[in-house]
């Protein structure tokens, strides 16, 4: 299991990587910034930064526009 | 992108990400490149050569200039071997016998080991130490910053000089001095003082900073130059925030109609001169041109037309009218008539819900059936408003006024209208769907001049990032947005450049900070003390705000509008209203009732769930804004404390006596 944001929760499966984690929450947003169990991720590890079962995410959304 | 590979540099492995430009790789990696033509915040030229290396691959060698060259698995790359050495010299020489006196020139020619100026000197040698030396950065800089190109190169071999177009003053030319910024010599110098700023080069210095993130990150990030604040109608609908039949949900299958790649591939024009303020790097501002009306006045006609603005297609989806022609039709006459997008978005959904529950009829609508998705009808009913006649008049009163009137005259339920009616202080609602951002409900509703849409930023804040999750946080944000967004407004100044572009390296703030983008809080610092001397923070900034923030809803307050019965959202805005809404989110409602009330819905009527749910979302409420509330030093009634006005320095007898009888 991972938890998104200390209050989401999806299944894990063996070798999930984040762009797997964002595709399974729907976060398509260009803004975003990812860390994993605390540690930030950069954009072009996503494809194949694996994430471990019972890790926490945190997926933050930059809000823009208005 | 794929993982990392490993390549050769001067014979040691180096890992890289493949397509990663080598340059950068070099200098990270401590390389000694001299280089002329090449600008960190410009896109690479490869046209002064300075700065070649030797590549080796599939058994080949060959210099290539190593700021175009990207790194590619199996390549060998020498720094410093003697056919690169030799090839340094002399393109520096050659620079030095031209331009002799030019430090930049010079220094690199140090660097190449070349001290001798008359290999190449001759009738070529311009011995001005500020000479322009060809490389082609201000050029570059007047295209990538501002998408201009009021400079060019003229004249072949030794007549080639930079120059504007034949050789006068381009009235184009809007002084944004991107090229002075990025010229290597000083051939252009920035002479003009015009404002008088305390310290011009503070401001253009800040100010490049975000022309060149403009340049480099805009097309990975919200692509306003490509297509402006529609890039948001995406992501919206994605998230399920754009408001679609009159704000009952969030999404919808026709919204793709709508997205932002429709515009740009078959309406907008590209690459054209900004609506908005000429010379701005983010020129988000766009237009369809030749664009054939068909309603109206003006049908027949062909014309240009602003936008869409992100708020105009939302108040589209809202009106449930997903088609790109719609959006500029009605565009083109709200902009010609002076009426709000928003505003009669917002209104003309709420007459097309009623219309469909029945509250009112064809009888009411001139015969138009007013219903979700009615095109035409709605802009009849604009042309109508336009002309004071028919129903449009009435629609253009607004929802409060249409509510009172369809109370008053037609007997409807006005708890229902109250529900549905997406107005604030008497302001319809701008186009997002608040429904699980109990802040952003806050954040519209307790905005003194009503839901508009500069207040909407705490959405994903709040319901995706769940950063602010306790009441404190929210009201916390409730204090710091508002009045960041009060001194724009105080200093007429944009706010896109502040967060529709972001540093690279913003990720590396702790959420709370990041949210703030930091860096670029830091440039609108500058740029006020560039132009009036005064050192700024953000102790300094929010005081600013506050002040004329307090001084605002105390005009409100004397207005009868001030006051904690006016900061109340219609319930749209914060739960579903009608079992319709309920069953298209059921899954989400459901687990709500399940795991934050500890109530099993399974059996319940959805009218039963709908009242458990709605009696938990409005307690909600009422915390965040009582807490956000003491937060701002406003009474439990919203009233500012005449503690806070004197702690502001605003606590003028005049402005106290306005609020002294509603203290707690």
């Amino acid at each position: 299991m991972l938890t998104i944001n200390d209050r989401d929760r999806i299944e894990w499966r063996p070798g999930m990587t984040v762009r797997d984690v964002l595709d399974a929450m729907g976060y398509t947003y260009a803004l975003i910034t990812v860390t994993v169990d605390g540690e930030l991720v950069e954009e072009d590890d996503y494809d194949h930064r694996a994430v471990p079962d019972g890790a926490a995410l945190n997926v933050f959304h930059l809000a823009h526009g208005g | 992108m794929a993982q990392k590979i490993q390549i050769l540099v001067d014979g040691r492995t180096v890992e890289a990400a493949p397509g990663a430009p080598l340059l950068e790789l070099l200098q990270s990696r401590g390389c000694e490149i001299p280089t002329l033509c090449h600008h960190p915040d410009l896109a690479p030229a490869g046209s002064c050569r300075l700065c070649v290396v030797e590549i080796e691959a599939r058994g080949k060698r060959r210099l290539v200039a190593s700021c175009t060259a990207k790194v590619r698995d199996g390549m060998s790359v020498s720094t410093a071997s003697e056919p690169v050495l030799a090839h340094r010299r002399r393109i520096a020489a050659m620079h030095l016998g031209r331009w002799p006196r030019v430090p930049v020139i010079q220094e690199i020619a140090r660097r190449c080991g070349v001290v001798d100026a008359s290999a190449y000197r001759g009738t070529m040698t311009d011995e001005n130490p500020r000479a322009c030396v060809l490389c082609t950065r201000c050029v570059r800089a007047c295209e990538e910053f501002v998408q201009q190109r009021i400079l060019d190169f003229a004249g072949r071999g030794a007549r080639r000089h930079m120059t504007m177009a034949y050789g006068d003053v381009d009235p184009h030319c809007i002084g944004c001095t991107s090229c002075a910024y990025v010229c290597p010599t000083g051939a252009i110098q920035v002479v003009d003082d015009l404002n008088h700023p305390h310290d011009p080069v503070m401001i253009r210095d800040h100010g490049m900073k975000v022309n060149a993130e403009m340049a480099r990150l805009d097309p990975q990030q919200c692509r306003m130059r490509q297509v402006g604040t529609a890039n948001i109608i995406d992501v919206m609908d994605q998230y399920d925030l754009l408001p679609c039949h009159n704000f009952k949900f969030g999404s919808h299958p026709d919204a793709k109609k709508i997205y932002s790649a429709v515009f740009r591939d078959q309406y907008l024009t590209q690459g054209e001169d900004d609506g908005c303020w000429k010379g701005c790097s983010m020129a988000c501002a766009k237009a369809a041109e030749d664009f054939e009306l068909k309603t109206g006045p003006y049908a027949g006609r062909k014309v240009l037309v602003d936008g869409p603005e992100y708020e105009n297609a939302g108040a589209c989806a809202n009106m449930g009218c997903f088609d790109p022609w719609f959006a500029l039709e009605w565009n083109f006459y709200c902009d010609t008539y002076g009426v709000d997008t928003i505003s009669f978005g917002t209104c003309m959904a709420f007459v097309m819900e009623a219309f469909e529950a029945g509250v009112i009829t064809e009888a009411q609508t001139g015969g138009k059936k007013l219903r979700f998705g009615a095109m035409l009808e709605t802009l009849e009913c604009l042309h109508e408003m336009a002309r004071g006649e028919g129903f449009g008049v009435d629609v253009g009163q607004g929802i409060r006024w249409l509510k009172e009137k369809w109370v008053r005259e037609y007997g409807a339920d006005p708890a229902f209208l109250q529900d549905i009616g997406m107005e604030v202080k008497g302001l319809e609602v701008s186009e997002y769907v608040a429904k699980e951002s109990v802040a952003q409900q806050a954040g519209y509703s307790m905005a003194v001049k009503g839901p508009q849409h500069d207040e909407a930023w705490l959405i994903f804040m709040d319901m995706v990032n769940n950063q602010i999750p306790s009441f404190e946080d929210k009201a916390e944000a409730l204090y710091y947005f508002p009045l960041w967004r009060t001194w724009f407004g105080l200093m007429g100044l944009c706010k896109l450049l502040w967060n529709d572009v972001v540093p690279v390296d913003n990720k590396t703030y702790p959420p709370q900070q990041a949210a703030k983008v930091p860096d670029h809080v830091r440039n609108y610092f500058k740029f006020f003390e560039g132009m009036t001397g005064i050192p700024l923070d953000d102790e300094k900034m929010l005081a600013q705000s506050a002040r004329v923030h307090n001084l605002q809803r105390i005009m409100s307050y004397r207005c009868g509008r001030g006051t904690r019965e006016h900061d109340l959202p219609p319930y749209r805005m914060m739960g579903p209203v009608t079992a319709e809404e309920y069953e298209s989110r059921a899954e989400r409602y459901d687990k709500q009732l399940r795991e934050i009330l500890g109530v099993d819905p399974a059996g319940k009527p959805v009218e039963e769930k709908i009242r458990l749910l709605r009696a938990h979302r409005e307690a909600q409420y009422v915390r965040v804004l009582e807490t956000a509330y003491e937060r701002r030093g406003w009474t439990r009634n919203g009233v500012p404390r005449i503690s806070r006005l004197k702690e502001l320095g605003i606590d003028l007898p005049e402005i106290t006596a306005i609020v002294r009888d509603a203290q707690d």
